[in-house]
């Protein structure tokens, strides 16, 4: 059976043909994998040789225990960590197999290929269809005219257009925590991310907002890869394929999450899931 | 007892402000009955005659000749106070930014003292370099490159002609400016540091350089707040009194006719002429400093409430500080 289509597929015809539909075909199938990624700040390692490599159009969750390193390894994938006092690293990160440090790599591109969501909603001081273009704007993708419309579908993607779109250029501090995060989310997708890694993207909304927000991110997938970390251990089984556990500093264990939350291979990833410890 | 006490404390800057324009007025008043709205318009600053003859105008007696106007004042005050801010608000900005972000920080702290410190330098002792130093450099070194290159049409020709010796307009406001500096800079680099720091990292992980997050995240955060250090610096510059009389040439009568020629403004020219007004019998010439005192204050307050407008409506998109 074929996945989308639904129909028998026995001879792998319709796969064939999606395949040379896919405009990722010449592509790495990662898109993203760490080499031995070391980090550290002052000497201090925070984490620990991690070589990972995360498939195209698919959610991985990201968990463990506070302070495990879960936050820096995300930061690192879209170098945010570059300027923080003291930080070191060793081993590498490829973007479609092309290191995120090497020379010929634009940091600000780096950025745009790999969105990133916070823990909590950060909007910026300007009115709700600027904060949608404000990235657009940045990189010279669209102007004038345009920027109006690349506000209405992206605030249309993420649901929220009906609500905003008698108060466009009004002030974004007066929607509620969770449609501030879908702004924020309306904003990153503006620039047509490839990656998109999330800090916890619920942690700060109450339960309903959090739905709409992880209805929100099955809907972004295949086009978009997820990389979600969060202290949800629900959130994470039921959006990802794949789950990362991180323990001080090192990856305990990353498997599919059916396998990771049913059979974990590491007795510390079996403490963490069952609730013992964390 | 403690809650009236309160109440009674909290008129008196309010008292205090009402009983000063009030004095004002009183004194001003025979020089508003005999020169009417000319005052505002008029651009000579005659004393009369110095021989003790008198006329009566609209039943007030003056001395012979009299005449008074200060557009002149007017002008120079609001020229030299608009050059001022033109120069302090950028670089007070960018100081701000040096500070907080710019420079590491065992270089940004000493450098923010400094910057504390000179706002505490008597403004005599910046008028004096001023005259000694930077007015005469300035019309060396610097006006000319800039005069000589102006090509002589309207609007653009105010930017070329004389440059004179470096008393006037243009180092008047340059002078101002430089003391308003520490005080816009200072508040501005305390509200930087209030700016939360998820917003700013928002914008760089969409790729957004570091002047990018500055002009569209950090600075329209704090706009009002940017907006009302401006104003504290611009109520400096309109009443700062000595250090503009002894850098603007303290020329009566004329506004410049162009960005370097000399002139005085309002402050400036109630201290350079109280004395001399005092020996006019009649008391006329007081008055007319009353008055200039007057429009002083009036347009002082008119610029504080113009501010509260703009921090108003700058305000509506509400970035709250402290929130993020």
């Amino acid at each position: 059976m074929d996945e989308i289509t639904g129909r028998p597929d026995a001879d792998g015809h319709v796969a064939s043909v999606l395949r040379t539909l896919d405009p990722d075909r010449d592509r790495p199938t990662d898109v993203l994998a760490t080499q031995h990624l070391t980090v550290g700040f002052g000497g201090q390692a925070v984490l620990r040789d991690v070589t990972v490599a995360l498939p195209r159009g698919t959610v991985t969750a990201i968990i463990g225990p506070t302070g495990s390193g879960k936050s820096t390894f995300l930061r690192t994938l879209n170098r945010m960590n570059d300027r923080v006092r003291g930080f070191e690293r060793h081993g590498d990160v490829l973007l479609d197999g092309e290191s995120i440090w090497s020379p010929g790599q634009d940091l600000l591109a780096v950025r745009r290929r790999v969105g990133m969501l916070f823990q909590r909603p950060n909007p910026f001081p300007m009115s709700i269809r600027d904060n949608v273009v404000s990235g657009v704007r940045a990189h010279g993708i669209a102007r004038g005219k345009q920027l109006d419309v690349v506000a209405e579908i992206r605030l249309r993607e993420v649901g929220l257009w009906d609500a905003v779109k008698d108060r466009l250029h009004g002030s974004p501090y007066r929607l509620s925590g969770g449609q501030q995060q879908l702004l924020c989310l309306a904003r990153a997708l503006a620039v047509g991310p490839e990656v998109l890694l999330l800090d916890e993207p619920t942690s700060a909304l109450d339960p309903m907002s959090t739905e709409a927000v992880e209805a929100l991110f099955q809907t972004l997938t295949p086009a978009l890869t997820l990389l979600v970390v969060t202290h949800n251990l629900g959130q994470a089984r039921r959006l990802s394929e794949a789950t990362m556990l991180f323990y001080d500093g090192q990856l305990a264990e990353h498997g599919a999450t059916a396998q990771v939350f049913g059979q974990p291979r590491d007795p510390r990833t079996a403490r963490y899931v069952q609730g013992l410890v964390g | 007892m403690w809650r009236l006490g309160g109440r009674v404390a909290t008129l008196v800057p309010v008292g205090a402000l009402v009983f000063l324009l009030a004095v004002l007025a009183v004194k001003a008043w025979p020089a508003i009955r005999v020169s009417g709205w000319g005052y505002l318009t008029g651009s000579s600053w005659l004393p009369g005659s110095t021989y003790g003859g008198v006329e009566k105008v609209h039943g007030v007696t003056i001395p012979v000749g009299a005449h008074y106007g200060a557009w002149p004042l007017i002008a120079g005050t609001l020229q030299t106070s608009a050059i001022a801010l033109v120069f302090a608000v950028p670089v007070s900005i960018l100081t701000a930014f040096a500070l907080t972000e710019g420079l590491p920080s065992r270089i940004a702290r000493p450098l923010g003292f400094v910057v504390e410190m000179v706002a505490g330098i008597p403004s005599v002792i910046i008028g004096l370099w001023g005259v000694l130093v930077l007015g005469p450099f300035l019309a060396h070194d610097v006006y000319p490159l800039i005069a000589t290159h102006i090509p002589n049409v309207p609007v653009l020709s105010y930017f070329g002609g004389s440059v004179g010796y470096g008393e006037g307009l243009v180092t008047s406001g340059l002078v101002l400016g430089l003391m308003i500096v520490p005080i816009i800079a200072s508040t501005t680099r305390d509200l930087f540091l209030q700016v939360p720091a998820l917003p700013q990292e928002g914008a760089r992980a969409l790729g957004m350089t570091d002047a990018e997050v500055a002009r569209r995240v950090t600075l329209p955060w704090v706009r009002s707040g940017v907006i009302g250090a401006a104003v504290l610096g611009l109520g400096r510059a309109l009443g700062e009194t000595i250090a503009v009389a002894m850098v603007s040439g303290s020329v009566l009568g004329v506004v410049s006719p162009n960005l370097y020629g000399t002139m005085t403004t309002i402050a400036a020219t109630i201290v350079s002429q109280l004395d001399s007004a005092a020996t006019d019998g009649t008391g006329f010439a007081v008055a007319n400093l009353a008055e200039a005192g007057l429009l002083l204050a009036g347009i002082s307050i008119a610029v504080n409430l113009a501010a509260r407008a703009i921090v108003r409506r700058s305000g509506a998109l509400g970035a709250p500080v402290g929130r993020a």
